[in-house]
């Protein structure tokens, strides 16, 4: 009987432990470094809570959320209509909340003399219109095309808002994050890829204006950069108990100050 | 984090969008990206409204419950559904010159087909079409003939009659593998409508100004494949290559008019063909057939006012090897019988409109001659005298449209024997009649 006693009360301390932990997957643009931050300063006010976070890209976040494999599903993209009704189909509600705002930043090289692209000129570089840095004012040199991979929401919303939904050249490299694209631009000379703002000030890399814009706070928040865009956390519904908390945290003051100090734009 | 509230906020303005939903789910980002731009919703309360409208384009519409690959640019899907009553006349020929037996004979028929054609990205392209008959040359079926059986009301069979994958990188170039629709500039003297050919093919267009554009056109056509295994030409894959160049030249008000000249050369490599199953079916030796031929049309445009049109057309054959076919293959006596090697067809059409809009109506005729040694019968018309060689004679064809999509056709043909008393199989019938009246609708 005391052995029985002895195993419940061992089992009842592994789900009480289960339940606060918060399983987040998805955008790498939001799970590098954001996310993380953010739940270690919850952590430190919520010492029983623990975080399993996976930064596999956008697509994996919204399915995690469609599988119920994790409570909060990280995206820097909003979801497909299929995916809205793959969810639907599986009684699951897709529910987004605007975690913050970022800019996909065009980077080249630090020593690329190019400052400044027009809209016109990304899209042919990134669709392999132009393959000459010359075309666009830089010296002569063959443009090497780093692009996230194929479940990154920055993948599909740099196609939409850059490239009228073309598809990307064929000798684009396909990075699996953020900072793989800042370290293979900063390497090479005629590099050229983008991140979101949180990374914008890795080693070896400069941002190119658009038609003069740069991606900062005020031209984001008017929506005037023409990469801007929101990101997401997606719940099944509402979310509930620490997700629910969770999520309170990223919208608070404190939450927002920290997404404004890894780089992201408050929705403040 | 509540959204209760500010759903019900969003109630008016979200019914506005969703009682049409299928309709909007599709096109109300900018929409909804005015509203936030204008101030009358936050860009939260904009992302909860883009989930409920997908939400309800997903449940409520059709459309949103079809999952197709991100890679489709487009998905056509069409077909028809013809309807003929056909009254058939074959007189056989005699070899005395006694009088003929007429074979009279009336029948109820259909056809289906249905077709579906893929845009892929990149110029990639692919596509299918399903009908009822597995006859190269026909995909009709007759009333109470299903294949196999023949009575009663038993159904019928789908056969395959396309499949093929197509690329084409740029406006200029065009490749396609598979079973695919007639690549080459023809009529029905020389090619079958109804035949798909299987192999390859390749088209190269060069556009000379905004009046002139050239083509050429090639098309490797397997017609039996063979078991190499057997020695000969009875193991030897029986394969037909055609070559032709297409120049267009448009002139008149606003290039409307056009004339179309395609000279063209095809012939067989050593081989056999021993399983087709056309109308009229030759199945021996390939050779023999080296055809030269030339095809066009001269198009007039706004004739008698707008939407009409007047055309000529014309289309002609000569097989080089003629003699080698008809003595040879055929086994036909050199002293008996001329080799005739030459087939030809001259027609003109007047036209309201463009077939496709209730109103709107075409008429041809025209008059051809297909000589003993001229053309395969494999893959000429298999309604012209039924396919035999041998035969001259007219076709009229009319056609209105009863609705945009449903059209009354009625086509005639007459033909009667060149060269009399010649009851060798693949040219024997001294004369022929065939009357078709076509209900089809299309979709």
């Amino acid at each position: 009987m005391k052995k029985i006693s002895l195993l419940l009360a061992a089992l009842a301390l592994v789900s009480t432990a289960s339940a606060q932990k918060l399983v987040i997957k998805g955008s790498d643009t939001l799970g590098a470094k954001l996310v993380p931050t953010l739940a270690e300063e919850y952590k430190a006010k919520n010492p029983g809570v623990s975080f399993e976070i996976a930064a596999e890209g956008s697509t994996t976040g919204i399915a995690a959320i469609i599988d119920g494999t994790a409570q909060i599903g990280m995206s820097s993209r909003r979801a497909k209509t299929t995916e809205v009704s793959a969810a639907q189909a599986k009684g699951v509600t897709m529910n987004p909340t605007i975690v913050a705002y970022d800019g996909i930043a065009i980077i080249v090289n630090a020593n690329s003399p190019v400052k400044n692209l027009t809209k016109r000129q990304v899209e042919q570089i990134f669709a392999g219109d132009i393959t000459d840095w010359s075309a666009v004012g830089g010296p002569a040199g063959k443009i090497s095309i780093y692009t996230r991979n194929t479940s990154s929401g920055t993948y599909s919303d740099f196609k939409d808002l850059a490239m009228k939904k073309r598809d990307y050249a064929a000798s684009s490299q396909k990075m699996a994050g953020n900072e793989q694209i800042t370290a293979e631009v900063g390497k090479n000379p005629n590099g050229i890829g983008y991140v979101g703002l949180a990374y914008i000030h890795d080693a070896g890399i400069k941002v190119v204006s658009i038609e003069g814009l740069i991606p900062d706070k005020a031209s984001v928040l008017s929506k005037k950069y023409p990469y801007a865009r929101p990101t997401f956390y997606y719940t099944n519904g509402e979310a509930t108990g620490e997700a629910a908390k969770f999520i309170e945290f990223t919208l608070s003051d404190e939450g927002q100050k920290i997404a404004e100090k890894i780089g992201f734009v408050s929705i403040r | 984090m509540k959204f209760s509230l500010l759903k019900k906020s969003l109630g008016f303005t979200a019914s506005l969008f969703i009682s049409s939903a299928a309709l909007l789910a599709q096109d109300s980002g900018p929409l909804i990206d005015l509203l936030v731009k204008k101030g009358v919703v936050s860009d939260q309360e904009a992302e909860v409204l883009r989930v409920e409208l997908q939400k309800d384009f997903a449940v409520n519409s059709s459309a949103g419950k079809l999952n197709l690959s991100s890679s489709l640019s487009e998905f056509k899907l069409s077909g028809d559904i013809r309807m003929r009553h056909q009254i058939e006349t074959q007189a056989p020929s005699t070899a005395t010159g006694s009088s003929v037996v007429t074979n009279e004979r009336v029948r109820e028929r259909f056809r289906f087909r249905f077709n579906g054609d893929v845009l892929l990205q990149k110029g990639w392209g692919a596509g299918f079409a399903l009908e009822t008959g597995q006859a190269a040359d026909s995909g009709n079926q007759t009333f109470g003939g299903a294949a196999g059986s023949g009575s009663g009301n038993d159904d019928y069979s789908i056969f395959l009659a396309r499949a093929y994958v197509s690329y084409n990188p740029n406006l200029n170039w065009s490749f396609s593998a598979g079973k695919f629709k007639q690549p080459l500039y023809t009529t029905d003297l020389v090619w079958d409508a109804d035949i798909n050919p299987q192999g390859l093919t390749e088209t190269y267009k060069y556009f000379i100004g905004a009046k002139d554009t050239f083509e050429i056109r090639a098309l490797q056509n397997i017609m039996e494949d063979r078991n190499e295994a057997t020695a000969g030409l009875l193991g030897r894959d029986a394969w037909l290559f055609a070559q032709q160049a297409v120049y267009t030249h448009y002139f008149g008000k606003d290039l409307l008019n056009s004339v179309i000249l395609a000279p063209g050369f095809s012939k067989y490599n050593q081989a056999n063909i021993g399983f087709a199953a056309n109308e009229n079916t030759f199945n021996g030796a390939t050779r023999g057939l080296s055809l030269m031929t030339f095809a066009g049309e001269v198009n007039f445009a706004n004739v008698n006012g707008a939407g009409t049109a007047f055309k000529l057309y014309w289309d002609s054959a000569i097989n080089n090897d003629a003699d080698v076919r008809v003595n040879e293959v055929y086994g036909l006596s050199a002293t008996r019988w001329k080799s005739d090697r030459s087939a030809w067809l001259a027609g003109v059409g007047y036209s309201y409109g463009t077939g496709k809009v209730q109103g709107d109506y075409s008429a041809k005729l025209d008059y051809r001659s297909i000589g003993l040694g001229s053309l395969d019968v494999n893959t000429s018309d298999s309604d012209f005298a039924f396919g035999f060689l041998n035969q001259a004679g007219y076709k009229l064809a009319l056609s209105y449209n009863v609705t945009d999509f449903t059209n009354f056709n009625v086509t005639y043909f007459h033909t009667s024997d060149i060269q009399k008393n010649l009851t060798y199989t693949l040219a024997a019938r001294d004369h022929t009649q065939l009357l078709q009246l076509d209900l089809v609708v299309k979709f």
